[in-house]
């Protein structure tokens, strides 16, 4: 029994160093995988200001990433009006990915379908990958994820990283905005027009406090109400 | 809002199930290990709780995984899970959990099974013998990794759901604990009642034993669900929010007050305390504390999973 005790004992703890060392690689691993960065990093701004609230964004995504009708990768969402006749105004904002840089979508996928793309930082889904658990729907803290009815694989916008971007073309909602409320860049390359906007002008993302460290920024548009 | 369907409910009831039987499946092979060392010692197989077990904990954990398959948008492609991994996913390391624990438990159940097996196989297949010796001489690893994985396994149902950062009720460091807690009593009561429903008497031994242990067991899960939920109205802001969805008014409410608190968790307080201060123990009180049991996990793994994604971060 005593012998029996000490080699379970034994066999428990090698168990547990083995554990350890290899979480504890797989952290070296990610943060080597940070560290060998490339050079471009994907994010966009929306411009509530500019934004007149088309929806002509909506349509071109739909289009060209040939999204089912039902779901959306990109929703504009309408709060008002504001204000009196005839100086009535209505506040837009827009609903989509923020290819968080901490994604929880990605943290919870069981498979790595959910992914982040190395080489331009955006979040992406391998649609074969994906068994449709929809633990990253739920993970998801800005309720934007949903299953495709074609695919039934989880879904999302992109940034058409296969197809407008492939196509070596600007995002097609980006393409598609009449007033240029959406610009779209790399954050690493300093003249590019997104990080010249990014200086110029105050701007905001959601729930940072969660720590997702999103890069979909806004320029906020007044908002027409107050609330606490 | 109805309360059961609203629009940020991603994980509907199956979601549940699956948690509860996780939990029953962990909980019960728990108390057969416990019960095996502290009470029968050699023999445990003639024990109609430990058979009880040896019978609930595979079929739940595999009920529980196959409905688990079921709710994905493509069952057939679950092998998926099986075979790319990632370590950072909660439920990708529990799916490792899982299937090494059920290696382990039924590795432990050969174990106890062993006499009867190996008489039945003598003249038939002898080399089985040779497989039952061969465990037999790992059964302290067996049953110490066992216990190990039959715990990893309850607290990862409620890992699960903590790691859901957009739910400030359900991103909670109690929760895990809460349901391992709970998952426990749900298997003890799983091993009672199927034990009573074979050739168990309520007054035996093991059924003295595992009502000693579950009247602690159910304080710690009151305290559990008072820290829980404190604090949540201590953190603030949506997480106060959340615990005020949940406990307020309306169907979970009385879920909570009624189901959880009263009939999951007072009442088999109370009958346990009853019967081991009277010492008589009837057929019925015995079935009827563990189905109050049972009904209270099950409710609390609903509760949990519904009011959890009421409210956003
Ligand atoms: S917004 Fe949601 S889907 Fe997009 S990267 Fe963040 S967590 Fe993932
Ligand atoms: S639904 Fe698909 S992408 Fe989302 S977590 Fe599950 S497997 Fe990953
Ligand atoms: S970037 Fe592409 S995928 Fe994303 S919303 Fe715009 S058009 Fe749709």
């Amino acid at each position: 029994m005593e012998n029996s005790k000490r080699r379970f004992l034994k066999g428990t703890c090698a168990l547990f160093a083995g554990a350890t060392g290899a979480s504890l690689l797989a952290t070296v691993n990610a943060s080597e995988g940070a560290k060998a960065e490339s050079d471009i990093k994907y994010a966009m701004i929306h411009d509530e200001t500019k934004c007149i609230g088309c929806r002509a964004c909506e349509v071109a995504c739909r289009e060209t990433n040939q999204v089912p009708e039902g779901v959306s990768r990109v929703r504009i969402e309408q709060t008002g009006p504001f204000g009196e006749y005839p100086n009535e105004y209505y506040h837009f904002s827009r609903v989509s990915c923020q290819h968080c840089e901490d994604a929880p979508c990605v943290n919870v996928c069981p498979t790595g379908a959910a992914f982040i793309e190395k080489e331009t930082g955006i979040v992406s889904v391998n649609a074969w990958k994906c068994v449709g658990c929809q633990y990253c729907i739920a993970a998801c803290p800005y309720k934007i994820r949903f299953i495709n009815p074609v695919t039934h694989a989880a879904d999302k916008c992109d940034f058409c990283r296969e197809t407008n971007l492939a196509q070596g073309k600007q995002p097609a909602c980006v393409e598609a905005c009449p007033t240029k409320a959406l610009v779209f860049g790399n954050l690493k390359d300093p003249t590019s027009e997104l990080v010249q906007v990014l200086r110029a002008n105050p701007t905001q993302r959601a729930k940072v406090a969660l720590g997702t460290r999103p890069k979909l920024f806004r320029i906020l548009a007044k908002s027409g109400e107050v609330i606490l | 809002m109805s309360a059961l369907h609203f629009d940020t409910l991603v994980w509907h009831w199956p979601i549940a199930i699956y948690l509860f039987l996780a939990g029953v499946s962990a909980g019960a092979m728990f108390f057969a290990v416990l019960l095996k060392h502290f009470v029968l010692k050699q023999n445990a197989y003639q024990s109609g709780f430990i058979r009880a077990a040896c019978i609930v904990a595979p079929v739940a954990v595999m009920a529980g995984l196959g409905i688990l398959v079921a709710d994905l948008t493509k069952p057939l492609d679950f092998w998926k899970i099986l075979v790319f991994y990632n370590p950072k996913s909660v439920m990708s390391m529990g799916v490792l959990i899982l299937l090494i624990y059920q290696v382990f438990m039924f590795m432990w159940i050969g174990l106890i099974f062993r006499k009867p097996v190996d008489a039945w196989c003598e003249s038939r297949f002898p080399i089985v013998l040779k497989l039952t010796a061969l465990l037999a001489r790992f059964e302290a690893t067996i049953t110490g990794l066992l216990v190990i994985l039959s715990l990893a396994l309850g607290a990862y149902t409620g890992f699960l759901l903590s790691a859901l950062p957009g739910y400030p009720m359900l991103k909670n460091p109690v929760l895990p604990l809460l349901f391992l807690a709970s998952g426990l009593s749900s298997g003890a009561a799983s091993s009672l009642l199927g034990g009573v429903l074979m050739n168990g008497k309520p007054n035996d031994k093991e059924v003295h034993f595992i009502h000693k242990v579950e009247i602690p067991l159910i304080l710690v899960e009151i305290v559990l669900i008072f820290t829980f939920f404190m604090g949540l109205v201590l953190t603030g802001g949506q997480s106060k929010m959340a615990a005020f969805n949940a406990l307020g008014y309306g169907f979970w409410g009385w879920i909570f007050w009624v189901g959880i608190i009263g009939l999951g968790l007072s009442g088999p307080l109370a009958m346990n305390l009853f019967m081991t201060t009277t010492s008589k123990r009837k057929w019925a009180y015995v079935a009827g504390t563990a189905c109050l049991s049972l009904i209270g996990v099950l409710l609390l793994r609903n509760f949990i999973l519904y009011t959890g994604q009421m409210t956003i971060a």
